[in-house]
């Protein structure tokens, strides 16, 4: 081997590990740089996997909360039903009632018209061979038969103050007013009584039913007037506005027409002020007034077909008055 | 003679009617039908006799009420222009409306006394219902008093 030959290859091995060195130096270079690339891929990871921590959480409250919305909806959805269900309930009740009521008041009608004509012709007919007792006894027995005409007559009146169509009109009260008076105009001139119709403001009003009630009240001031003072009925109505102060039920903001009808008979006891718009109550006994205790509730139902507010203020001796509130629109 | 129809189930009704004519003082002949079937078989036979003066018809009756029998008279055209009064119990308002509106020429209250009973029918036979125009609404439920 030459010297020659022996120096070249010696660079060449040096060359060689320089170059090695180099590329051990670049590689820990790229190795740092790859650890480092590590590192901030695993500090990514560990976010990612906080974010998706945070996003599992998030998506469970989420299904809770749907679920909860689920229930509460269900929940919802049957009280609704219930709801509809009882209403239909109280419908069908209602009309049963009401068809109760008006079957049974119209098969009561006939035989006690066979009553009342039998009576009629045994006095008329037969008195000549009835002794003045038995002609009395025939004589009550009619007179029974005729308060109980007139019983199921109003209560006829009152199972269809709900049943008959109902069609709102602007009327004159005035006008009504005067027709029910033509009615007691008898009763009128009788008792020398005066009804005094002041001011007059209208309300969208059901013809006869209001009728109706204008002739229970002005009928029920003639009748409980004091047996020995001209009765005299104040009849009026102005607009207001719904309060509280003025009535709990009114609807604040509301506009009423607020008619009053008060006399000056024999009124009541003021703690009767709501029993007396009961069915059938009543507070005198047939021996000094008849009756039925059907006229009012009639009056009190026809108000709440209205929507509006009734309130009756008296007292014993003193009067009696009534305050009718209806919606004007 | 005036020929009289009554149509009527209730036996106690039909005997109050039947005395209730003998206190007339016009005479009268009365044909009784017992519900609303016998009432039209009995008009049927109408092709052989003079037409009555006026049917008296009761509403609640078997077999075929008076309703039917007033749509049936009214759209029969050899019955249609007998005068048919109702003759109810009871004074319903839509009963009132339905039997005006099928064309009946007047309606009354079954009344709750002989006498009246008789008042009733006189009142009944001293209108003029042959021919007449239809009774205006107003008048068509009689009180009788």
């Amino acid at each position: 081997m030459s010297k020659i030959k022996l120096s070249e290859a010696t660079k060449e091995l040096a060359f060689q590990m320089e170059e090695r060195e180099k590329r051990a130096a670049e590689l820990i270079i790229a190795n740092k740089e790859l650890g480092f690339q590590n590192d901030e891929k695993e500090k990514r990871a560990a976010e990612l996997f906080i974010a998706n921590k945070e996003l599992i959480f998030q998506n469970d409250e989420k299904e809770k909360r749907a679920a909860e919305l689920l229930i509460a909806n269900k929940e919802l959805i049957f009280q609704n039903n219930e709801k509809e269900k009882r209403a239909a309930e109280l419908l069908t009740a209602n009309k049963e009632l009401e068809s109760f009521t008006y079957i049974s008041s119209h098969d009561l009608q006939e035989p006690l018209r066979k009553i009342q004509t039998f009576s009629t012709r045994l006095i008329s007919e037969e008195s000549h061979n009835l002794s003045e007792r038995g002609k009395e006894y025939v004589l009550r027995m009619n007179e029974a038969a005729n308060r109980m005409q007139n019983l199921i007559a109003d209560l006829l009146t009152y199972s269809q103050s709900t049943t008959t169509e109902q069609k709102f009109e602007s009327i004159s009260l005035k006008a009504i007013i005067e027709d029910v008076k033509k009615d007691f105009s008898e009763d009128i001139a009788n008792k020398n009584a005066e009804i005094k119709v002041q001011e007059i403001y209208d309300a969208p009003i059901i013809r006869f039913q209001f009728r109706q009630l204008l002739y229970n009240i002005i009928g029920n001031s003639l009748k409980f007037s004091k047996p020995d003072v001209a009765p005299e009925i104040l009849i009026w109505s102005r607009i207001i506005i719904g309060s509280n102060d003025i009535n709990a039920k009114l609807k604040a903001g509301q506009a009423y027409c607020h008619l009053t009808i008060s006399d000056n008979g024999i009124g009541f006891m003021p703690q009767y002020k709501e029993y007396i718009f009961e069915l059938f109550k009543r507070l005198h006994d047939n021996e000094k007034i008849i009756g039925t205790g059907i006229g009012l509730a009639i009056v009190k139902k026809i108000v709440e077909n209205h929507n509006g507010v009734i309130t009756a203020t008296g007292e014993l001796n003193n009067g009696a008055s009534f305050d009718i509130y209806i919606p004007t629109s | 003679m005036t020929n009289i129809f009554l149509a009527d189930d209730d036996a106690d009704d039909r005997l109050f009617f039947e005395d209730a004519l003998k206190e007339l003082a016009i005479p009268t002949e009365l044909t009784l039908s017992r519900n609303g079937l016998e009432l039209m078989s009995n008009l049927e036979t109408l092709t052989h006799h003079p037409p009555p003066h006026v049917i008296f018809l009761d509403l609640n009756m078997p077999l075929k009420d008076g309703l039917q029998c007033l749509q049936e008279i009214r759209n029969t055209p050899k019955l249609k222009d007998i005068p048919v009064v109702i003759f109810s119990t009871t004074a319903n308002v839509d009963t009132v409306n339905k039997t005006y509106e099928q064309g009946a020429n007047y309606y009354i209250c079954k009344p709750p006394s002989f006498a009246l009973l008789v008042k009733a029918i006189e009142r009944v036979l001293s209108l003029e219902m042959w021919q007449a125009p239809k009774t205006p609404k107003e008048k068509y439920l009689l009180a009788i008093a």
